[in-house]
């Protein structure tokens, strides 16, 4: 027997009202991906073990990115890292949100004119929360956590949602910038 | 048996700070290894010669990240040898506070570290609620939790704040009370010891040839080789304390001195906060605008002892307002490059973190 | 304290076999020498048979006005605690120096270092080529005192654009004419010059 209930509603509306679901589920139990990329990384210990507990927010580290949902990019990017950054970002799975955290994920910070690191973060990959400060507290941190649930309940955070849309333009300015996004070295070749 | 390639890092849990070890394993053995430095190069050396030498106070703890107040502190030394500043007697003191107070929390860091590659996360839980309470001092002496910039040429920013004095020895005593609780779930836990007794050890012969400094060479050649002890800075001739050494250096025996410099660095305080005079803490740099104070020309090597060795400033003056040249001498570089290329072979996978962690690789100021 | 005594050791242990351009006492803990290009391996041997056995750091700096690099040994003795700074100068033009790599191996990596940043060829270290800080660098070396970082984080790199609006209070031109001597003066004594 077909539910009457559900059958009065067209498909777009039954998506949307699974995605609302997973959304609640989601944000109430997020997994963030340790990857320390920069100084910012120290006040994640802090905010991990018993002076803060993280998890009473729901949240908890993850080692692998395929399994994480949140990518946390903590303080300034070197070429380097951007790269292994790129490679990272594109393996989680979606829908996968990014947490800027310091002032050089927004406009370069304290080494704005430094020849290695890169200014404007949301240029590479698109951030659905920053957290300023040079280094935030571990208060700010949290803080910006709750902040980046509230956004995925109000359907704001579609970071990744742009990353398909504006795939191209995404591309290009990670090319101007690295010239080559693939790694190469002796160990890779 | 074939020939694979491994990472380790730099997006991995084992691994601590922003840095890759490549490795070319045979089974569980590692055959060949070196470390890939450079994730977090941001042209530290650069961007100091475009600051003026008192903008640079703001640039320095970030060399690195888990011990800032070293850094502050060879800058503050090697600027006050160039320009001839003597420092007012309790300055000298509270920034053998700061410095001892950071010792213990970088020691407490690196304990914990310990935890995640043993498995044990009791240690990692203990260690970092400790440490999240010297933050907390610092946040109370200094107004900022890492980053201090508190040491700065000429003395210390500000006086102690009134009653600071409790909130140290409280801690102090506090931390004294579980030292033992501290080994017996640590390098004493049965579950433990197996893992890290007789792993990655560094021979006494080779400490030379690598250039390894601090506990990494004390736990290794058995001599009380400390720069506070062997060239005092500061007022460390005027207090007493030892330095823990031992004669076979494996991932529990340097562990083992960290715990042990742990003790001394409490006795270091509370004999600070006791010997403590009164007075000034800072003289004034020039009389005009700081920021158009000079230093003379000169070349000046200035180092002190971190947590995992000689940490040192090479700073080249033309008389400017600007320094010429500033070189960072990272305490880790020798046993993060050399020694991962040359001590790693040999042993197993899982062994290699336990090296970053103890022989204490910090990647930051490797790359700078 | 006998630091004086170690001091006055090194400085006799050096002046009486090397010829010193210059000598300095830079603390109590520490001398520098200035010697002949020729004379560092030497120099440097002597110095480890009698107990300078750890080498602290090796690094160059770019005396660009008189078209010259600067390298600078510093090595340790922990039984007699004096630093020898051992600084030698070479031309800027195809810079190349013999690696100290027999003497002291821990030199390995900061000569790799040391030709990523400065352009110092380092005959005698099979490696020193190799990139290690730096990916895919297509500039000149940047610790270089003819390289701007400014420029090339402006060619490479996205701003945040900000927009900022500044106000002249007063435009009179003798006030004009003050602006530009305090800009003059701060670039001088940037140089290194007088106040």
């Amino acid at each position: 027997m077909e539910s009457t209930k559900f059958s009065l509603l067209t498909k777009e509306e039954v998506d949307r009202k699974w995605w609302e679901i997973g959304d609640f589920f989601r944000r109430n139990s997020l997994w963030m991906l340790m990857y320390c990329t920069g100084c910012c990384a120290i006040e994640l210990p802090p905010a991990m073990t018993s002076a803060y507990d993280m998890e009473r927010l729901g949240m908890g580290p993850m080692a692998t990115p395929r399994q994480a949902d949140v990518l946390l990019v903590t303080g300034y990017l070197s070429l380097k890292t951007l790269r292994r950054l790129i490679y990272t970002y594109e393996q989680m799975s979606e829908p996968k949100y990014v947490v800027g955290i310091g002032s050089c994920t927004i406009n370069g910070g304290i080494y704005h004119d430094s020849h290695a690191v890169i200014n404007q973060l949301d240029q590479y990959i698109p951030v659905d929360v920053y957290v300023a400060g040079c280094m935030p507290n571990t208060e700010a941190v949290m803080n910006g956590f709750v902040d980046l649930m509230r956004l995925i309940k109000s359907k704001k955070a579609n970071g990744w949602k742009k990353y398909h849309k504006n795939n191209e333009w995404y591309k290009k300015n990670q090319i101007d910038s690295l010239g080559e996004v693939r790694v190469k070295d002796e160990f890779h070749d | 048996m074939r020939e694979l390639k491994l990472f380790l890092g730099p997006q991995h849990p084992g691994m601590h700070g922003n840095a890759s070890i490549h490795m070319f394993v045979e089974g569980d053995i590692i055959k060949r290894a070196f470390l890939l430095p450079g994730m977090l190069h941001r042209g530290f050396e650069k961007g100091m010669e475009r600051h003026t030498w008192v903008n640079n106070i703001s640039l320095i703890p970030r060399v690195c990240v888990v011990e800032p107040d070293i850094n502050e502190m060879a800058f503050a030394m090697g600027v006050e040898t160039l320009a001839n500043i003597t420092v007012p007697e309790r300055a000298h003191w509270i920034r053998m506070i700061v410095l001892e107070l950071a010792r213990i929390s970088i020691h407490l860091m690196a304990y914990g570290g310990l935890g995640s590659p043993t498995g044990n996360y009791t240690m990692m839980y203990h260690a970092h609620a400790d440490r999240n309470s010297i933050l907390n001092i610092f946040e109370k002496i200094t107004g900022h939790r890492v980053y201090h910039q508190y040491i700065v040429p000429g003395g210390v920013r500000k006086d102690l704040p009134v009653g600071i004095e409790k909130d140290i020895n409280d801690f102090l005593d506090d931390l004294e009370s579980r030292y033992v609780e501290y080994r017996d779930i640590g390098i004493e836990n049965p579950t433990i010891v197996p893992r890290i007794k007789d792993t990655i050890v560094l021979p006494s012969e080779v400490v030379w040839e690598l250039g390894v400094t601090g506990i990494g060479m004390r736990s290794a050649v058995n001599k009380a080789y400390d720069l506070r002890k062997v060239m005092p800075y500061a007022r460390y001739d005027q207090v007493e304390f030892e330095v823990p050494v031992a004669s076979y250096s494996d991932a529990r025996s340097r562990v083992d001195l960290k715990l042990q410099e742990l003790v001394q660095s409490i006795s270091i305080i509370r004999q600070c906060l006791a010997k403590m005079p009164e007075g000034d803490v800072r003289v004034p740099l020039s009389r005009g605008q700081s920021m158009r104070w000079t230093v003379p020309k000169g070349h000046v090597y200035s180092c002190v002892e971190s947590s995992r060795g000689e940490f040192g400033y090479y700073m080249v003056s033309n008389g400017g307002t600007h320094p010429y040249r500033v070189g960072v001498r990272g305490a880790s570089y020798p046993q993060g490059l050399l020694g991962i290329e040359k001590y790693l072979p040999g042993t197993r996978i899982d062994d290699a973190a336990l090296w970053v962690d103890t022989m204490g690789v910090c990647s930051p100021e490797i790359d700078r | 304290m006998n630091s004086m005594t170690n001091i006055k050791y090194v400085s006799s242990l050096v002046e009486n076999r090397f010829k010193v351009i210059k000598k300095e006492i830079v603390s109590e803990y520490q001398i520098s020498f200035e010697v002949d290009k020729d004379e560092v391996h030497r120099l440097l041997t002597l110095l480890k048979l009698e107990g300078w056995i750890q080498l602290s750091y090796l690094s160059a700096i770019d005396w660009i006005n008189d078209n010259e690099y600067e390298l600078v040994y510093i090595v340790m003795n922990w039984e007699k605690p004096v630093h020898v700074q051992i600084r030698t100068r070479i031309s800027r033009e195809n810079p190349s120096m013999d690696s100290i790599l027999p003497i002291f191996p821990g030199c390995k990596y900061y000569e790799r270092e040391v030709h990523e940043f400065f352009g110092v060829k380092f005959p005698g270290n099979p490696e020193y080529a190799k990139q290690l800080i730096l990916e895919g660098w297509d500039d000149i070396p940047p610790l270089r005192k003819d390289f701007d970082p400014r420029a090339y984080s402006d060619a490479h790199f996205a701003k945040r654009e900000y927009t900022e609006t500044f106000v002249n209070l007063n435009n009179e031109k003798s006030k004009q004419v003050k602006r530009e001597k305090r800009k003059e003066r701060i670039i001088r004594v940037r140089k290194g010059g007088k106040k």
